[in-house]
C-alpha cells in the first residue's frame, strides 16, 4: 500500500500515507494550481504510487478527481467541512469513518491500530513543537527539509528531524503559506539575510501547534475535532481567527517582517493576503508576497527578497 | 390578462435596486440585509422577511455597463490578485471606489456564502466580512462527495441553524408554512423558466435575451413576479417564428460573456445558431422531497457544479442531444475552475476558448476567430 496524500486534512491516524512533497510532472492546466497539477502527475505516472487521497477543500482539490477519473488506482476524495462547529465535526467524523472503510475494502485488511497511531502522532507532534520553539537556534531550511522527509515515511518509522545548530543574526521573519514544496526557496530566504522565527505552514507551525488528540470516547469525533480545531487553513473560512493567531505569534516572536509564500492560482491564500496585508500594515509590520509557479520552485523572487531585506 | 414581460421586468428591477445608493437617496432599507452567493437557500431569507443581494450578479451588471476595467485595476492595487475570480475583483473595486452603474448595494447586516458552486465564494465572503465587520455564515454542501444520508443530516442541521441565527438577527418568527410557500414559488419559477429556456432550441431567438432573463431566476426566484414574468415571456415566445434550420446549431457551453453587448461572440457566429446553453439550466433547481428541508437539500446540495464528473457529463450530454447541436463553443473560464472540467468528456466538435466572463481584455479575438473557423472546417469535412 502506497497512498499519496495531499494536505494536512488527511487523517494520519487512520493509516500510513506518503505526503506529497513535490514532483516534476508533465501535466499543466491553465489557471490551475501547479502544486495540485504535480500531485495529479505523480498519482497518474509514478508506478510506486497505488492510491491517492486528497481533500475537497479548495477549487483545485475539488476537481482533482475529474483528472484522475480513468486511473484504476485507489482514489479517494475526503470532503472537508468549509466551516467549524459541532455539526461540521460530527460530519467530518463520519467522513473519516467512511475513508477508513474504503481503505479496508480496497486493500483487504482491517484497520485496528488507530489508538496506537494517535499516541504516536501526539508524541511526534510534541517533539516537533519543541523543535519549532527552537527555530532561533537552527537552520529553517534543514528543519523543513527534515519534516518533509519525515512525512514521506510510514508513521512508525518517522523520527523528529535532527537539525544542527545554526545561529543567525538575520532579519527576523515569519512565513505564511500552504505546504512548501519548494525547499530551495528557503535557502534563498536564509541566504538573503533572513532568519525564519516562525510560520503557519501546514507541515510546520500548524502541525507543531496541534493539540494532542484524545483517545477516550468516540475516536472519530476526536480525530475530526483534532484536525479541524488546530491552527486554521484559509479554506476553513475564518480569516479573522487566522490573522489573530498569527499576529499574536508574529509579535511574540518579534518578527520584523512577514513573507507570504503562495502557489500561483491558489485563491484561498490570494484572498487571505488581500486582507492580511492591510492588517499587518496597520500593525506596522512589513510584508512581501512571493507567488511560486510550480511545486519545484522558482528563482525569480531573489531580487524581490533582497529589496524586502533592505526595507525592514 | 397577462401583463407584458417588459412591464413585469421593470417592476422586478425597480424592486431589486430600490436601496442601491443611486436610487435610495440616503434611505436605509426597512428590513435586514444579507449579501448572498448565487446558490443560497434564499427561501429561508424570504420567509424571515429579509432583503438579499447578489454581489456576483452586480459584477455582471458592472461588466455589461462597460465599467469593469477600472474596478479590476483598483482591486489589484488593493492587493487582490487578478488571478482570483473576476466577479470578486470587479465588485471589490466597485466597493473600494464607491461607485457603480446603480451605485453601491445596501450595506449588509450579515453575509451568507455557500460552496455548492465553488470554494472561492466563501473565501471572497471572508474578505467582505473583514470590510463590513459583520457576521459571516458559510453553508457547506457536500454534493455527491458524501453519502446522501450523512449529507442530508449535515445540510439540514445547517439550514436549521441558519433559521435560528436569522430569527435572532431579524427579530422575526420563522413560519414553516411560509417557507413551504416560498419553495413552491421557486419551484414554479423554475418550471416556467425551463419552458422559456427551451425556446432557444426551437424558436428564432438570440441567446442575449435568455442570458439576461435568467437573472430573475437567480436573484428573485421565490418572488411571485418572477413566475408572472416567465409566464408572460413564454406566451410571447410561442409567437416567435421557428428557428432557422439553415444555420448550424451550436451549443454555448459555459458562462455568458457579461461584458459583451450580445453576451456571446456574435461577431464570429454568423453561420451558427445558438440552440442551447448549460448555464441557463444551472438555476433549474430540483426542489423534490416530502418536506421543506428535503426540498432545500435536494435543490442546493445537488447544483450542477456540485455534481461528480460522471453526472455532469451525463447531464451535459443529454442537454446537448436535446438541443440538437452539431458542435459547441466550449468556454474555459479563468474565473471558474470548477466549470473548467465540465466539458472534459463531451464528444462533439468544439471550439475551446479561454475566456473570462467579466474581463473583456482576457479574450484573444484573433485566436478565437481561428478556432471558430477551424470548427467550421471540421464540420464541413464530416
Amino acid at each position: 500500500m502506497n497512498i499519496l496524500s495531499l494536505s494536512g486534512f488527511i487523517p494520519e491516524q487512520i493509516c500510513d500515507t506518503v505526503r506529497f512533497t513535490g514532483y516534476s510532472g508533465n501535466i499543466s492546466i491553465s489557471h490551475y494550481c501547479q502544486y495540485a497539477s504535480d500531485y495529479i502527475s505523480q498519482v497518474l505516472y509514478d508506478n510506486s504510487v497505488d492510491g491517492a487521497v486528497f481533500p475537497k477543500s479548495c477549487d483545485s482539490t475539488r476537481i482533482i478527481k475529474s483528472y484522475l477519473g480513468e486511473t484504476d488506482k485507489f482514489v479517494y476524495q475526503l470532503p472537508v467541512p468549509a466551516r467549524i462547529d459541532e455539526y461540521a465535526i460530527d460530519y467530518f467524523a463520519n467522513q473519516i469513518k467512511s475513508y477508513k472503510q474504503a481503505i479496508e475494502a480496497h486493500y483487504g485488511f482491517e484497520i485496528t491500530d488507530i489508538a496506537d497511531r494517535i499516541e504516536t502522532i501526539n508524541r511526534r507532534n510534541k517533539e516537533l513543537k519543541m523543535l519549532y520553539e527552537n527555530l532561533e537556534m537552527i537552520s529553517y531550511y534543514d528543519y523543513l527539509q527534515g519534516i518533509h522527509k519525515m512525512l514521506t515515511k510510514p508513521l512508525m518509522e518517522q523520527s523528529t528531524p535532527q537539525v544542527k545548530e545554526k545561529k543567525s543574526d538575520g532579519k527576523r521573519v515569519f512565513l505564511i503559506g500552504s505546504f512548501l514544496t519548494s525547499e530551495n526557496v528557503l535557502n534563498v530566504i536564509e541566504n538573503s539575510g533572513f532568519k525564519v522565527v516562525g510560520d503557519n505552514l501546514p507541515e510546520s507551525g500548524r502541525l507543531a501547534n496541534r493539540k494532542p488528540c484524545e483517545i477516550a470516547g468516540d475516536i472519530y469525533i476526536n480525530i475530526a475535532k483534532n484536525i479541524l480545531s488546530s491552527r486554521l487553513s484559509p479554506t476553513q473560512n475564518n480569516f479573522s481567527e487566522i490573522i489573530k493567531d498569527d499576529i499574536n505569534e508574529i509579535k511574540s516572536k518579534k518578527a520584523q517582517g512577514v513573507i507570504f509564500l503562495t502557489q500561483k492560482y491558489c485563491e484561498a491564500y490570494d484572498y487571505l493576503y488581500s486582507v492580511y496585508e492591510k492588517k499587518l500594515n496597520s500593525e506596522g509590520i512589513k510584508s512581501i508576497k512571493i507567488s511560486l509557479t510550480n511545486s519545484e520552485g522558482s528563482k525569480k523572487f531573489e531580487l524581490a527578497l533582497e529589496a524586502f531585506a533592505d526595507m525592514i | 390578462m397577462v401583463e407584458s414581460a417588459i412591464k413585469l421586468q421593470s417592476t422586478l428591477m425597480r424592486e431589486y435596486y430600490k436601496y442601491f445608493s443611486k436610487y435610495a437617496r440616503g434611505a436605509a432599507p426597512d428590513k435586514k440585509v444579507a449579501w448572498v452567493t448565487a446558490f443560497t437557500p434564499v427561501e429561508i431569507l424570504e420567509t424571515l422577511g429579509m432583503y438579499y443581494y447578489y454581489p456576483e450578479s452586480y459584477a455582471a451588471v458592472i461588466a455589461a455597463s462597460n465599467k469593469e476595467q477600472s474596478f479590476l485595476e483598483k482591486s489589484e492595487q488593493c492587493n487582490l490578485s487578478r488571478d482570483c475570480c473576476s466577479y470578486s475583483c470587479c465588485l471589490e473595486g466597485c466597493l473600494e471606489l464607491e461607485e457603480g452603474p446603480r451605485g453601491i448595494p445596501p450595506k449588509p447586516d450579515i453575509l451568507i456564502a455557500t460552496n455548492n458552486q465553488c470554494n472561492t465564494l466563501p473565501n471572497w465572503w471572508n474578505i467582505l466580512a473583514q470590510r463590513f465587520n459583520v457576521p459571516l455564515i458559510v453553508i457547506d454542501y457536500p454534493g455527491e462527495s458524501a453519502d446522501k444520508q450523512q449529507a442530508y443530516k449535515y445540510v439540514t442541521e445547517q439550514h436549521k441553524d441558519l433559521i435560528v441565527r436569522l430569527e435572532n438577527l431579524t427579530g422575526n418568527k420563522f413560519d414553516i408554512n411560509l417557507l413551504e410557500k416560498n419553495i413552491q414559488n421557486s419551484t414554479e419559477s423554475v418550471y416556467w423558466w425551463n419552458k422559456v429556456a427551451q425556446a432557444l432550441t426551437k424558436k428564432e431567438i438570440k441567446p442575449t435575451a435568455i442570458f439576461d432573463y435568467i437573472s430573475y431566476l437567480i436573484t428573485q426566484r421565490c418572488n411571485l413576479g418572477t413566475i408572472e414574468l416567465y409566464q408572460a415571456l413564454y406566451e410571447e415566445m410561442k409567437e416567435l417564428p421557428d428557428a432557422d434550420k439553415n444555420l448550424i446549431p451550436i451549443f454555448w457551453l459555459g458562462y455568458p460573456l457579461w461584458y459583451h453587448p450580445k453576451r456571446y461572440l456574435s461577431e464570429f457566429l454568423d453561420d451558427f445558431r445558438i440552440c442551447g446553453s448549460n448555464y441557463i439550466t444551472w438555476w433549474s433547481l430540483d426542489y423534490s422531497g416530502s418536506n421543506a428541508f428535503e426540498k432545500l437539500f435536494s435543490a442546493y446540495n445537488y447544483t450542477f457544479l456540485n455534481l461528480s464528473q460522471k453526472n455532469r457529463t451525463e447531464r451535459l450530454t443529454k442537454q446537448i442531444k436535446d438541443s440538437e447541436a452539431f458542435c459547441s463553443v466550449t468556454l474555459h473560464n479563468k474565473s471558474c475552475k470548477c466549470d473548467f472540467v465540465s466539458a472534459k468528456d463531451i464528444n462533439i466538435p468544439q471550439a475551446e476558448l479561454e475566456i473570462d466572463m467579466i474581463d473583456r481584455n482576457f479574450l484573444s479575438l484573433e485566436k478565437t476567430k481561428k478556432q471558430i473557423d477551424l470548427l467550421k472546417d471540421t464540420l464541413c469535412t464530416q
